[in-house]
């Protein structure tokens, strides 16, 4: 056989490698977590909600209600924009791997990927964070209220979970009937979604590159945005099942993935606040209380658990939400709806006067490092880890806690 | 030759977790040998399904892609 006939087999072989079978989710975590750690280095950490709440504050501007004006647009908010170039990604990703389609559930599931994107909306503006900014960028960030966000988190799952097998056994016509699927391809047929993957991806490749002459940091979060959306889509790398399935199935893959990319995450970031990488004029103390929100602990504690509760029953935390909106889930197209329509109302109005009724001692910004040191607050982390790595494993071998 | 089918669950245009959910429910209810067919359209299922049944000992006899994007399982209980 000559070298010409090996070549093209080779490089299909790498393109197999890469969108032919789902990548184990740990691997989706290791780059997610180095990608975080560069945005961090150029500017701040991964973050959805902020960018979602973007996108409703520019809808509600254009409409002229709510009283927002002047809101910075998508294409120069650097959230706002990754989280949409994120969709872009996760739709290149399941085009590469024919992978999309346009999926419409019945009825009842699209009426809980609306309700449970507007309550992750509500659960974000009170707890000031999702799952990302306040946990898998939060508890990296050394942030005392990022734990306790990650409580509340598990409280609102497992309720949330108990009410979608009380559904399934008493109204299991809520999540049945008549569903549609189209645009959809085999394996087998269906090229065009390869060259279309391609083409997209190869677009926003050239929007960067312009992009780059003018804010290059910008340009960086619209390549990351492209890399993180078809990871998360090929990894399926999703914190409401690292969260949920040991409590369902028993599954510990999804958890030890998201506990693979907190811990490359928090080397990174660590590493970053102690030595003030980037600090540049600004003081090293900014750097530290990077991604420290003043939530802790009541306003985390009762954020977490409504976001909890959102994301199991749409079934998508905010960025599982996008990158299912890039695969053609029409259930997360209705969950992006209700938390962009209620993010921007949610905090204006009831986020913010509930905020102020709290005390201070109730929402104030806990940085680990200033109770228990550099060394405290990285082992505090990984202790963490750990616990949670013991027990899905222990209850994936017993099934202890599994619903099934 | 293919195995009698004891039970059919249809999960097309159902996402994540509502297949899995759906599918460890019904296998509770089956018993040893039992033979369950499941239709979905939700990618993840594709390789959550396969790592369930490896964990729980059950057996993937079928695993075929069908047109318009469902994915079509045969699986035997434990």
């Amino acid at each position: 056989m000559s070298s010409q006939d090996e070549e093209p087999r080779a490089l299909s072989l790498l393109f197999k490698t890469f969108f032919s079978k789902h990548w184990p989710v740990w691997v989706g975590g290791i780059m997610l977590g180095i990608l975080n750690i560069l945005l961090f280095a150029v500017k701040s950490p991964w973050g959805a909600s902020g960018g979602i709440n973007n996108w409703g504050e520019n809808l509600y501007d254009k409409l002229g209600i709510f009283g927002y004006e002047g809101i910075t647009p998508v294409s120069a908010h650097y959230y706002g924009l990754l989280c949409l170039i994120l969709v872009i990604g996760a739709f290149a990703g399941a085009l590469l791997s024919k992978e999309f389609a346009i999926r419409i559930p019945p009825k009842g599931e699209l009426i809980k990927g609306f309700i449970g994107g507007a309550v992750m909306a509500l659960g974000a503006a009170i707890g000031q964070g999702c799952t990302i900014g306040s946990f898998f960028s939060g508890v990296p960030a050394l942030s005392g209220g990022a734990i306790i966000f990650t409580i509340g988190l598990f409280v609102g799952v497992i309720v949330a979970l108990k009410y979608l097998l009380w559904e399934m056994e008493n109204r299991p016509g809520f999540s049945s009937g008549k569903s549609y699927t189209f645009l959809a391809v085999t394996k087998k047929s269906g090229n065009w979604q390869v060259w279309l993957g391609w083409i997209l991806s190869g677009i926003i490749f050239v929007i960067a590159w312009f992009v780059a002459g003018v804010n290059g940091v910008l340009a960086w979060f619209i390549i990351s945005g492209l890399l993180m959306g078809l990871i998360c889509q090929r990894s399926r790398f999703c914190i409401v099942k690292a969260f949920r399935d040991p409590f369902m199935t028993g599954e510990a893959d999804g958890s030890v993935g998201v506990m693979v990319g907190l811990l490359v995450t928090l080397v990174g970031f660590t590493a970053i606040k102690y030595f003030g990488i980037g600090v540049g004029d600004s003081p090293i103390r900014a750097i530290e209380m990077t991604w420290v929100y003043p939530h802790f602990w009541l306003r985390a504690l009762i954020g977490g658990l409504i976001f909890g509760l959102g994301m199991t029953v749409a079934g998508g935390c905010a960025v599982g939400t996008l990158w299912r909106v890039g695969e053609g889930q029409v259930k997360l197209w209705m969950a992006a709806i209700g938390f962009l329509l209620l993010s921007p109302i949610s905090r204006k109005f009831i986020a913010a006067p509930l905020v102020d009724s709290l005390p201070h001692s109730m929402k104030f910004k806990s940085y680990l490092p200033d109770y228990i040191g550099y060394a405290g607050a990285f082992l505090l982390v990984c202790l963490i880890i750990l616990i949670w790595y013991v027990f899905v494993k222990w209850n994936e071998r017993t099934g202890k806690f599994s619903a099934f | 030759m293919s195995a009698k089918i004891t039970e059919t669950i249809d999960c097309k245009g159902l996402s994540c977790p509502m297949p899995m959910m759906k599918l460890a429910k019904a296998m509770k209810g089956l018993n040893s040998n039992d033979v369950l067919e499941m239709l979905g359209t939700d990618p993840g299922t594709k390789s959550d399904l396969p790592r369930w049944c490896e964990k729980g000992g059950h057996t993937v006899l079928e695993a075929t892609e069908l047109d318009g994007g469902v994915f079509r399982f045969v699986i035997q209980k434990k």
